[in-house]
C-alpha cells in the first residue's frame, strides 16, 4: 500500500537558499512573504517529494507549483542545461485555463526574463504550450519538433498524448506531474485521469513527481493515493494548509412565516435584489439550469429599469461556450451586476472580484459550500461573504446545518468510482494504440491505479474479450478495437482507424440532448427538456417548464410544440435528475440535530432555552431558530419527530390510494437505493407496480397492495443488491445511464466515419443496442457497469446497507404510525410528486389487465357493436 | 362453422382458404443503418427473423393449416439502396422459407424503401381471390377492382401506447388495424422488426398523414386495434376511441 506522511513546513530561509537569485528576486517583488501554501510545497517539491496540497481557494496553491518548476528550469536555462523536452505536465480539468495559467506562469516568467536580461544573464528560452482539444495540427507539429518544456493540457489531452508514439519520445523523462482541481475529479473523469498517470508512468523512464492540488477536500489520505497510484514503492505527503480565513455566512429567509406567507415567491426576489444592490458583483448559485434562467428573466421582469442584458448573465452548461466564455471575460472585467449560475462556476477558474455569494437554496454539503463561498473575496485574508435564502422549511433547517458545518470546517467526504469497466475499455484501447502488450503487463499497470487497484482479472478479461469482439454473435467483428492472442497472451489495436476513432471519441462526460419546447403554431421557444423528460410523456399531458404550466400537442424532430395557457393541473412530476444530492455526511449531521432537538422539546423546557440552543447550536439569529423552532414543534405536536434512532412509517390513504411514507434522513442516493429495495418487493409480493418519490429527508411508496412488514422483515444488508439488480431492471436510468456507459466504451460513437453524429438520435435508437446486449449476456461488460454506475455513484447503496445494518443491530427502530393526513415534516415530500415507477407487473400482464378495463368500459358504454 | 377469412398468428396474417401467409415490413439491414449512425449493434436480425418465422409456421401447421404461398408486404430492406449485405441477408431468409413454399409462390411487394432492385421480381401490387395486397403508400387502381373484398397493407407500422394514470406508466404494443375504406376492408399488418413496436395509432400527428398513406386519417379513426399478446390478439375497440 502507498504511504501517507504528513508534510511538514519548511522557513522561509531554508526556502530562500533554494531559490534561484533571479526567481527569489521576482517574487519578493511582488509578494512580501511566501504564503503557508508555499512553506509547505516548494520544499518538498524542490526535493522530488509526492505531495498533494489542499487549502481554500485564493490559497496561492497553482502559484506555488509553478514558482517550484519556474524555479528548477531557470536554474538548468542559465546553465545552458535545458534539453529538448517537456519536464513537467500540467493537468486541469478546466476548459477556461488560460487566465489562471497567465496570471501564475506566462507573467512570471516573461517578467523573470525580463529581470534576467536587465542584469545581463544569459536564459535558455523556457517554452511553455497549450495543447487541448482546440490545438492545431500545426501546433502539434511543431510542439513535436520543439516540445514545451511545460506542457498545458487537460485530463483527455493527456492521453490522446500518450498513444502518440512520436510525442512519447518527449514525454519520457517528465519530472513533474501537477494535477489541479483534484476535488473536482470524483467522478468517472477522475477514473480516466488514474489511469492515465500510470500510463505516464509507464513510459517514464524515471518517476515523474506527483503535486497535486486540491481545495478544501477529505479524505486527504484517499485523495493522495489517488494522485500516486498504488504501490509498496510509492509514498506520498499531504499538506493541508488551513488559513483560518475568517468567512462572513448567513441564513435568510425572505419572509417571516415560511408556511403562510404565499408571497414567498415575490419576496425572494425582492430580498435578492436589495443584496445585489447593496454589493458591487454578486453570484448567485442556483443548483438547477432551469432556475438559473427563471432568476434572471424574473429580475429583469420585476425590474426592467435595474437589470437588462447589459449587467445580468445566465451562466450554466447548456450554454455554448463562446456564450459562458464571454459572460466569464465580462464579470472578469467587471462589467456584469449580478451572474446567475447553476454549478458552472463552482470551480476555479478566475472569475474577477465577487464580494457577494448567494446561494438559493440548500448547496447539499459542507465542501460544496465553501467551494461556492471560496468564489467570493478571491483574495488571500480578505473575508467571503455569503448568504444562504431558503425556499421552504426543509430548506431552511438543512441550510443551517450546513453553515453550522462550514463554520466549524466540518468537510464532506469525496470517493472516486472504483472499476468503472467503461472507462477502462476506452483507456485499453487507447493503451493498445501505441504499443502491443503481454497481458499481465497491461493488467499490472492498470491495477496500479487508485481507482483500479481492486479490479478483478475476470471484469479485466471480460473487458478484453469485448474489445476484441468476442461477445458479438455472427462474427462480424464490429466490436473487435483490439486483438487479444490468447497463445501469445499478446494484445494490440486493430484497423488502421484506431487513432482517428479513439482521439475523436474519447471522454467521459455523456452528451444530454435537449428537446426545444415551441408553442405550436408560433414557432415561439419557449424553453428546453432534457430528451429522457419526453421519453416520459404523451400527447395531451400537462408539464411545468420555466414555472408556466404547458400541454403536450406533438414532438417533431427535436422540437417539443406545447399550447400554452392551460388550466389543467400537470399530469407529469417535475423532473428531478438534476438535482444535487444532499451528501450522507450532512444527513446524518441534520439527524442528528433532529435527535437533539427531539429531546428538548419532550422535556418541556421552557421556549426561551430551546430557542437559545438552537441559536448558539446553529450560529443563526433569533428569528431563523424561532421559524425552525415553529416547524419543530408542529411535527412533535401533531406525530413524533423522526431522529437518529428512530425511522418514522407514516401510513395513510389519499383518494384511494394508499401511501408508505419513510422518514429516512440519509439524501437522496441512499433513498434511492431503499425506496427501490423495499418498493420492488412490496410490489413483488403484492403483484403490482409501485410508485416512489424519493428526496433527500425520506420517501414514499404508494400502491394498491401494500405488505410492508414482510417486506421490510426480508430485506437485509446482504441481501439489498440483489433486490435492487432486479429493481432497475426494466427502468429508464438504466436504459439512460446503459447509454452513457456505451458511448464511454465505445459501442456508441459520436464520430464515426468522419461524420459527427447527433446525440438525439442516437439516443432514440440506443434502445436497441440495449436488448441486443441483453440478449448476448446478462453480464455484458458495459450492461455490468451500467449497473454499478446505478448503484455507487447514482445512488449509494454502500451507505444504503449501512442502514440497514444499523436496522439489524436495532441501533435504528423503524415505527409504523397512521396518520390521517401527512405530517409536517412529509409535506414537502408529497407535494413534489413521484419519480418513477417500479415495475413489477409485466408487459403481457399489463397487457391484459388494460384489456379487462376496456371490455368493462364497453359493457358501461353499453356499446358492444359485435 | 364456416372457415374464418384471416386469423392473426403473431405478428403475421394468414388467410387459411387460400393458404397465405403475409409478412409485414421487414426492414432488413436496419442494424447496418444502425451501425452506420454510430451505434454499433450486434448483428443478429437475420437468425430473429427466422426465428420467429419458424414459430409462426410451425402455429399455422400445429392447426392444420398448409401454407401455400408467402407475400412480404413491401419495406422487405431498411435502406434505400440495396447493400451487398441485405441482398446476403435476404437471401437467407428466402432459403428458409423455401423449405416450406417454392421460390415461385414468394411474393414481394415493392415499398417506398424498395427503391433498387433485389434480383428478384417486385410487384406494385397482388391480388389473389378477393383480396389485393399492396405495401399502402402508393395507390393502384387494379388492386380496387370491383371484385376486391379485402386491401391488405404495411407501411404503417401500427402500435398502440396503452397507459394508466397518464406520466407514470406507458407501454408500447404492435397491433393490427382493420376497417372500412374506400368500399373495402382494410387490415394493416405490424412491422416485423424486433425491439421497435411501431409508429402508435393513438398518437398521430394532427397533420403527420396526408401524404404518408393511402388510408385517409378519419376512416383510420375508425379502424378497430387488434393489439398482438404474446398468447393471443386484443381487441381494443376503435383508434379515435382509444384513450
Amino acid at each position: 500500500m502507498t504511504k501517507i506522511i504528513q508534510a511538514e513546513e519548511s522557513n522561509a530561509q531554508e526556502i530562500k537558499k533554494v531559490l534561484h537569485p533571479l526567481v527569489s528576486e521576482w517574487f519578493f517583488s511582488k509578494f512580501n512573504e511566501l504564503s503557508l501554501t508555499q512553506k509547505y510545497g516548494v520544499m518538498n517539491i524542490w526535493k522530488r517529494r509526492n505531495i498533494l496540497i489542499s487549502a481554500e481557494t485564493g490559497g496561492t496553491k497553482t502559484l506555488t507549483a509553478f514558482l517550484s518548476i519556474l524555479n528548477y528550469l531557470v536554474i538548468l536555462a542559465e546553465k545552458n542545461e535545458l534539453k529538448n523536452k517537456v519536464y513537467a505536465v500540467y493537468s486541469s480539468p478546466l476548459k477556461a485555463l488560460s487566465s489562471d495559467i497567465r496570471k501564475n506562469l506566462v507573467e512570471p516568467l516573461h517578467d523573470i526574463e525580463g529581470l534576467a536580461e536587465k542584469k545581463g544573464i544569459k536564459l535558455q528560452k523556457i517554452r511553455i504550450a497549450l495543447r487541448t482539444g482546440d490545438t492545431t495540427a500545426y501546433e502539434k507539429t511543431k510542439m513535436l519538433k520543439n516540445p514545451p518544456h511545460i506542457l498545458i493540457t487537460t485530463p483527455e489531452s493527456l492521453a490522446i498524448i500518450l498513444t502518440s508514439k512520436n510525442f512519447i519520445e518527449n514525454l519520457k523523462e517528465v519530472e513533474f506531474c501537477v494535477v489541479d482541481e483534484i476535488h473536482s475529479l470524483d467522478n468517472k473523469r477522475g477514473a480516466y485521469l488514474s489511469i492515465t498517470l500510470e500510463r505516464l508512468n509507464e513510459i517514464s523512464t524515471s518517476w515523474p513527481v506527483k503535486i497535486g492540488l486540491s481545495a478544501t477536500i477529505e479524505p486527504m489520505a484517499e485523495v493522495a493515493r489517488f494522485l500516486v497510484g498504488i504501490s509498496d514503492d510509492r509514498e506520498v505527503s499531504i499538506a493541508k494548509i488551513n488559513l483560518e480565513k475568517k468567512i462572513d455566512i448567513q441564513v435568510l429567509s425572505p419572509v417571516k412565516n415560511v408556511v403562510e406567507d404565499e408571497g414567498l415567491h415575490i419576496k425572494m426576489y425582492d430580498l435578492i435584489s436589495k443584496l445585489v444592490q447593496e454589493h458591487k458583483t454578486t453570484l448567485i448559485f442556483t443548483n438547477t439550469r432551469s432556475a438559473t434562467e427563471r432568476v434572471v428573466n424574473f429580475l429583469k421582469e420585476r425590474y426592467p429599469t435595474v437589470y437588462g442584458d447589459e449587467n445580468i448573465a445566465a451562466h450554466h452548461s447548456s450554454l455554448s461556450k463562446q456564450h459562458r466564455y464571454d459572460i466569464e471575460e465580462r464579470l472578469r472585467q467587471g462589467k456584469l451586476k449580478v451572474v446567475v449560475c447553476s454549478t458552472s462556476l463552482e470551480l476555479g477558474i478566475d472569475i474577477g472580484f465577487i464580494d457577494l455569494v448567494i446561494m438559493l437554496g440548500s448547496p447539499k454539503s459542507s465542501s460544496r459550500a465553501l467551494q461556492r463561498l471560496g468564489r467570493a473575496g478571491h483574495q488571500l485574508h480578505s473575508m467571503a461573504k455569503g448568504r444562504f435564502i431558503i425556499l421552504d422549511r426543509d430548506d431552511l433547517v438543512e441550510c443551517s446545518v450546513i453553515q453550522k458545518e462550514m463554520v466549524e470546517r466540518k468537510i464532506n467526504k469525496i470517493r472516486f468510482p472504483r472499476n468503472c469497466l467503461d472507462v477502462l475499455s476506452q483507456q485499453i484501447f487507447g493503451m493498445a494504440i501505441y504499443k502491443i502488450w503481454k497481458e499481465q503487463e497491461l493488467f499490472n499497470v492498470i491495477r496500479k491505479s487508485y481507482c483500479y487497484s481492486d479490479l478483478t482479472r475476470s471484469d479485466f478479461l471480460d473487458v478484453i474479450s469485448y474489445l476484441s469482439g468476442e461477445y458479438a454473435l455472427e462474427k462480424n467483428h464490429i466490436y473487435a478495437k483490439i486483438w487479444y492472442d490468447k497463445e501469445t497472451k499478446e494484445i494490440g489495436k486493430k484497423g488502421k482507424m484506431a487513432r482517428v476513432l479513439y482521439l475523436t471519441n474519447i471522454g467521459t462526460i455523456p452528451e444530454e440532448s435537449f428537446i426545444k419546447v415551441k408553442v405550436a403554431g408560433t414557432e415561439e421557444v419557449v424553453g428546453m427538456i432534457d430528451e429522457s423528460f419526453l421519453s416520459r410523456m404523451r400527447a395531451g399531458d400537462v408539464f411545468v417548464l420555466g414555472g408556466k404550466k404547458y400541454l403536450n400537442r406533438y414532438t417533431r424532430g427535436m422540437n417539443l410544440y406545447v399550447a400554452s395557457e392551460v388550466r389543467k393541473n400537470p399530469t407529469i412530476p417535475s423532473w428531478f435528475s438534476e438535482m444535487l444530492p444532499l451528501s450522507f455526511d450532512s444527513a446524518v449531521e441534520i439527524d442528528h440535530f433532529r435527535t437533539l432537538m427531539k429531546k428538548k422539546l419532550k422535556s418541556n423546557q421552557p421556549k426561551k432555552q430551546t430557542l437559545e440552543f438552537i441559536s448558539s447550536y446553529l450560529y443563526v439569529p433569533s428569528e431563523t431558530a424561532e421559524a425552525i423552532y415553529n416547524y419543530f414543534l408542529e411535527q412533535h405536536s401533531f406525530l413524533e419527530i423522526p431522529d437518529e434512532n428512530t425511522v418514522i412509517v407514516e401510513k395513510f390513504t389519499d383518494n384511494d390510494k394508499k401511501y408508505l411514507l419513510f422518514h429516512t434522513l440519509y439524501g437522496r442516493r441512499v433513498n434511492d437505493a431503499l425506496s427501490r429495495a423495499i418498493g420492488y418487493m412490496i410490489g413483488a409480493l403484492g403483484g403490482r407496480d409501485i410508485q416512489v418519490g424519493i428526496s433527500d429527508n425520506g420517501f414514499f411508496l404508494s400502491g394498491e397492495n401494500m405488505i410492508i412488514t414482510r417486506a421490510l422483515s426480508e430485506l437485509k444488508e446482504k441481501n439489498l443488491e440483489k433486490y435492487l439488480k432486479e429493481a432497475i431492471d426494466r427502468t429508464d436510468v438504466l436504459a439512460r445511464r446503459f447509454r452513457h456507459c456505451a458511448t464511454r466504451a465505445l459501442m456508441i460513437l459520436r464520430n464515426y466515419k468522419g461524420v459527427r453524429r447527433t446525440v438525439g438520435k442516437q439516443q432514440m435508437k440506443s434502445h436497441f443496442l440495449l436488448a441486443a446486449v441483453k440478449k448476448i449476456s446478462n453480464e455484458f461488460p458495459i450492461l455490468k457497469e451500467a449497473r454499478r454506475e446505478i448503484f455507487e455513484d447514482l445512488m449509494d447503496v454502500e451507505n444504503a446497507k449501512l442502514v440497514l445494518h444499523w436496522i439489524e443491530q436495532g441501533k435504528v427502530k423503524i415505527k409504523m404510525v397512521e396518520t390521517p393526513i401527512p405530517s409536517p415534516f412529509a409535506l414537502n415530500l408529497i407535494l413534489q410528486g413521484h419519480s418513477d415507477l417500479i415495475r413489477i407487473e409485466d408487459k403481457q400482464a399489463f397487457l391484459r389487465r388494460m384489456h379487462q378495463l376496456h371490455m368493462q368500459n364497453v359493457i358501461k358504454r353499453g356499446k358492444i357493436d359485435g | 362453422m364456416a372457415e374464418q377469412k384471416y386469423e392473426f398468428i403473431g405478428k403475421c396474417l394468414f388467410f387459411p382458404v387460400e393458404g397465405i401467409l403475409v409478412i409485414g415490413d421487414l426492414h432488413i439491414g436496419y442494424e447496418e443503418a444502425l451501425i452506420e449512425s454510430g451505434i454499433l449493434v450486434p448483428e443478429m436480425q437475420v437468425k430473429d427473423v427466422i426465428e420467429d418465422l419458424r414459430k409462426i409456421i410451425k402455429k399455422i401447421q400445429d392447426e392444420k393449416h398448409s401454407i401455400k404461398k408467402i407475400v412480404f408486404l413491401g419495406d422487405v430492406k431498411h435502406m434505400f439502396s440495396w447493400e451487398y449485405i441485405e441482398k446476403k441477408n435476404f437471401n437467407k431468409i428466402l432459403e428458409f422459407l423455401n423449405e416450406y413454399v417454392k421460390e415461385k409462390d414468394i411474393v414481394i411487394i415493392k415499398g417506398n424503401h424498395d427503391t433498387s432492385e433485389l434480383g428478384l421480381p417486385l410487384k406494385n401490387y397482388y391480388i389473389e381471390n378477393d383480396i389485393a395486397f399492396l405495401h399502402g403508400h402508393v395507390s393502384y387502381p387494379g388492386a380496387f377492382d370491383k371484385k376486391i373484398n379485402f386491401v391488405v397493407s404495411g407501411h404503417l407500422h401500427p402500435s398502440v401506447t396503452l397507459a394508466e394514470n397518464p406520466g407514470v406508466k406507458k407501454e408500447s404494443y404492435k397491433c393490427f388495424l382493420q376497417g372500412k375504406s374506400k368500399g373495402k376492408t382494410f387490415i394493416v399488418v405490424p412491422s416485423f422488426v424486433n425491439f421497435y413496436e411501431g409508429i402508435p395509432v393513438n398518437e398521430y400527428k394532427d397533420d403527420f398523414w396526408e401524404d404518408f398513406s393511402i388510408i385517409p386519417r378519419k376512416d383510420i379513426l375508425n379502424f378497430k386495434v387488434y393489439v398482438i399478446g404474446e398468447d393471443k390478439v386484443y381487441e381494443f375497440g376503435k383508434v379515435g376511441e382509444l384513450n
